[in-house]
């Protein structure tokens, strides 16, 4: 087996200075909610890291994930991380091509069992495993395969962490999660349509520095997934004053008002869109004036419509209003009379008090 | 007639109006009042959160005035208001309140919890779990003239002193004068010196007054014990009084709750407007500085501070006036933290300093003032309450604190220019 260069080693080959690696350490720490001073343990866990063995699966998916960390608007470091990794085995980029590709994998399994990490994309088709094979193989039984000698997963994207589009109803491939397949070994869900670039690589580097992240209880890392992205958004103080774009083309919509009546998930979406934002953190959907899907959300396809508020309940709501203001009218009022009823007894009842009345015979 | 349980509830369903059954439904339990009490901030003792010591009474309510309250009484949930209860807030309504107001002030959904307490002493007056010495004195103030008994003759003598001293007369039951002025007993005995420095202050400003031989006592004890029957019979010595003189106006003394008793409680325990005027004072003596009329001469040089009593200040509306009369008489004034309309309870109002059993806690409740003092660290406070005035120098002398106590009107005089010109 040879020797895999370090990282820091790869870094310098690549033309990263020194400077610029700590800025992205330091970048990483507050990304991941990390006091500043874990930057230079992140820095120097990576520097040691030795280039770990990264296994990527492509399951039914539309490669927009990979499309999403590799499609970076300019070489970025992250990037550059994503290159420091041993990528063993990815259909997508890798140059090897039918037998040789899955010999890759074979021996990447075996010369690293128990090490090396899967990072899956897309879902997989349980009940009809012949929707998504290759190499004449069902993605069941290369995930199953794979993951045995696992140190840890991560499933990138909603559709490896919750099933994502294929999983949408009817779901006529029986769609299932990573989840809902492996038990037995530690999963990490980065969930997103498709996840930001940093989110990816960031994951990556809290494993190598740290371990597993700590998880919310849909298994996402909560340094990336605590917030919703609702309590980050820009356009919040809009929502508090109550100020809404009510169509796409009004008023509201080109001063840059609330999108909530227009459907945005902002409120129930778990993500750091709003503060790491996009592209190199130009935009993210919001603030390009288009309410956010709620994509890092299981199921989000399901949720009754993009262009739907929140919280429209269904049903003849009104009616139910109007008749409750009613029956609070007629029981305000009966509870008026009891009372008065009760006042004016009392009054009739008045003897006036005398200074000597006031001592209570013994 | 005498006290009981049957009465004491009636009296609080008789309380009970819209504004009580408003305050008891918007209380969000947040507890603000709590740390508003002086009582509560001194002794930290939960019993004392001002909204507690009104229990029986929202009980009360609850269980015959809510629809969801009769249901719950008729079912057993909701406990019936026994004279145990009565017995057991008996030293909280009277012992731990002075009806200050603070609480009052602080509430967020703006309960005037104050006036509920003074509501709940009308149901514990009539069941008869009152402190002692407020029957005692309601008995003597009813019998006689005033609540220590016939202070007539230890008036007159106060009068004739006063007169010797100033050289000016002080009539009695003189009609058509300006003003009718009345006194607390606190004033006639301990402080008679407010007698001299109203006839200076009067004579210099040209104003006529005199003072009624049956209607001098200021006090209410009703108003303290919580029995408007008893409130109105002596409130109404005072009124009559000064229709039947036909004065312009009736000066209420340096006391808080006179003031509150014949101001604000007075025209409604009557049942109708005064035709005269009611003016506190302090108020009259900074209208009489806007109109020139109080010259003075010199200036008090050592550091001088005030207190404002609650019923004349927070729950009287005198603020800017007591203010105004010390830039002119002390050139080294200094606020204590929360003055004015914010200020700490001396703790002794209310009927808490006659109440002999509350001295242990009234004397706790001081420290909070002893803290604001010491903080200024003044040679002498001033007040404008003789209540005040008196509980403030038996707590000093307690803690051992040496700073003189005066009351305004006093103090005003002590600079008054009433030299003839030119002697």
């Amino acid at each position: 087996m040879k020797t895999r260069p370090l990282l820091s080693e790869t870094m310098a080959a690549h033309g990263v200075s020194r400077r610029t690696f700590m800025k992205y350490c330091a970048t990483l720490a507050s990304v991941m909610a990390l006091p500043p001073a874990l930057a230079p343990r992140i820095a120097q866990a990576l520097e040691r890291a030795r280039r770990p063995s990264v296994i990527w699966l492509s399951f039914q998916e539309c490669t927009g994930c990979t499309e999403s960390i590799t499609r970076s608007h300019a070489p970025t470091i992250e990037e550059m991380i994503f290159n420091t990794i041993s990528l063993d085995y990815q259909d997508t980029l890798q140059a090897a091509a039918g037998h040789q590709a899955e010999a890759a994998r074979h021996q990447a399994m075996k010369e690293n069992y128990g090490k090396y990490l899967v990072v899956v994309e897309g879902s997989i088709p349980v009940a009809n495993p012949a929707y998504s094979c290759f190499a004449g193989r069902s993605n069941l039984d290369v995930l199953k395969e794979t993951a045995a000698g696992a140190a840890a997963i991560v499933t990138v994207g909603t559709c490896a962490a919750y099933g994502g589009i294929p999983h949408a109803m009817p779901n006529p491939t029986g769609a299932r999660a990573v989840s809902d397949i492996i038990t037995d070994k530690p999963i990490i869900n980065v969930p997103g349509c498709p996840p930001i670039p940093v989110v990816m690589t960031g994951v990556l580097a809290h494993f190598l520095t740290f371990g597993v992240p700590e998880l919310d209880d849909l298994g996402r890392p909560k340094a990336f997934y605590g917030d919703v992205i609702h309590d980050r958004c820009y356009r919040r103080p809009f929502y508090d004053k109550g100020l809404f774009a009510e169509t796409f083309d009004d008023e509201g919509a080109r001063a840059g008002w609330c999108l909530y009546k227009l459907g945005c998930k902002g409120p129930t979406t778990h993500s750091v869109c709003a503060t790491v934002k996009w592209n190199g953190g130009v935009s993210f959907p919001i603030q390009s004036g288009h309410p956010c899907l709620g994509c890092t959300q299981p199921d989000f396809w399901d949720g009754g419509g993009f262009y739907k508020p929140l919280s429209v309940p269904t049903g003849d709501y009104r009616a139910l209003a109007a008749g409750g203001v009613g029956v609070g009218a007629v029981v305000g009022a009966a509870g008026a009379l009891v009372g008065r009823g009760v006042k004016a007894e009392a009054a009739r009842k008045h003897e006036t008090v005398d200074a000597h009345d006031l001592e209570k015979p013994s | 007639m005498t006290a009981s349980l049957e009465r004491g509830l009636n009296a609080l369903r008789e309380q009970i109006d819209a504004p009580v059954a408003s305050f008891f439904t918007s209380c969000v339990h947040c507890g603000l009042c709590a740390e508003a009490c002086v009582f509560y901030r001194e002794t930290e003792d939960p019993r004392y959160i001002p909204i507690r010591k009104l229990d029986p009474m929202r009980r009360l309510w609850r269980r015959e005035f809510t629809l969801f309250g009769r249901i719950g009484a008729m079912l057993g949930l909701v406990r019936p208001v026994t004279d145990a209860d009565l017995g057991e807030w008996e030293t909280l309504v009277y012992d731990s309140c002075t009806l200050c107001g603070r609480c009052t002030l602080v509430c967020p959904v703006g309960n005037d919890i104050t006036l509920m307490i003074r509501k709940m002493r009308e149901g514990m007056s009539a069941a008869g779990h009152t402190p002692k010495e407020l029957i005692g004195a309601a008995v003597r103030h009813v019998e006689t003239n005033s609540l220590m008994g016939n202070l007539a003759p230890a008036l007159r003598a106060q009068v004739k002193r006063s007169v010797a001293e100033t050289g000016i007369d002080i009539g009695f039951d003189q009609p058509g004068v300006d003003y009718m002025v009345i006194l607390s007993a606190q004033e006639t005995m301990d402080y008679p010196e407010i007698l001299s420095s109203m006839a200076r202050i009067f004579k210099k400003a040209g104003i006529s007054w005199t003072i009624a031989s049956d209607g001098f006592e200021a006090t209410n004890v009703g108003v303290q014990i919580g029995s408007r029957d008893i409130a109105r019979i002596l409130v109404a010595r005072v009124v009559e009084a000064a229709e039947r003189l036909g004065v312009k106006g009736v000066v209420s003394p340096e006391c808080g709750h006179a003031y509150q008793a014949l101001r604000w409680e007075g025209p409604n325990l009557m049942g109708r407007a005064f035709n005269f005027e009611v003016v506190h004072i302090v108020e009259l003596l900074d209208r009489l500085r806007a109109e020139g009329k109080l010259p003075t001469k010199g200036m008090e040089s050592r550091r001088v501070t005030f207190h404002d009593p609650c019923q004349i200040n927070r729950r009287g509306g005198i603020d800017r006036e007591p203010r105004r009369l010390m830039a002119l008489v002390a050139s080294d004034f200094v606020e204590t933290d929360d003055a004015g309309a914010m200020n700490w309870c001396c703790g002794g109002g209310g009927g808490v300093g006659a109440n002999e059993r509350a001295t242990k806690l009234r004397l706790t409740a001081f420290k909070r003032k002893k803290a604001q003092l010491e903080k200024v660290n003044p040679d002498k406070l001033i007040t404008m309450c003789a209540y005040c005035h008196h509980t403030i120098e038996e707590a000093m002398e307690e803690y051992h604190m040496e700073i003189e106590v005066q009351g305004l009107t006093d103090f005003v005089a002590t600079y008054l220019d009433d030299e003839p010109a030119g002697a």
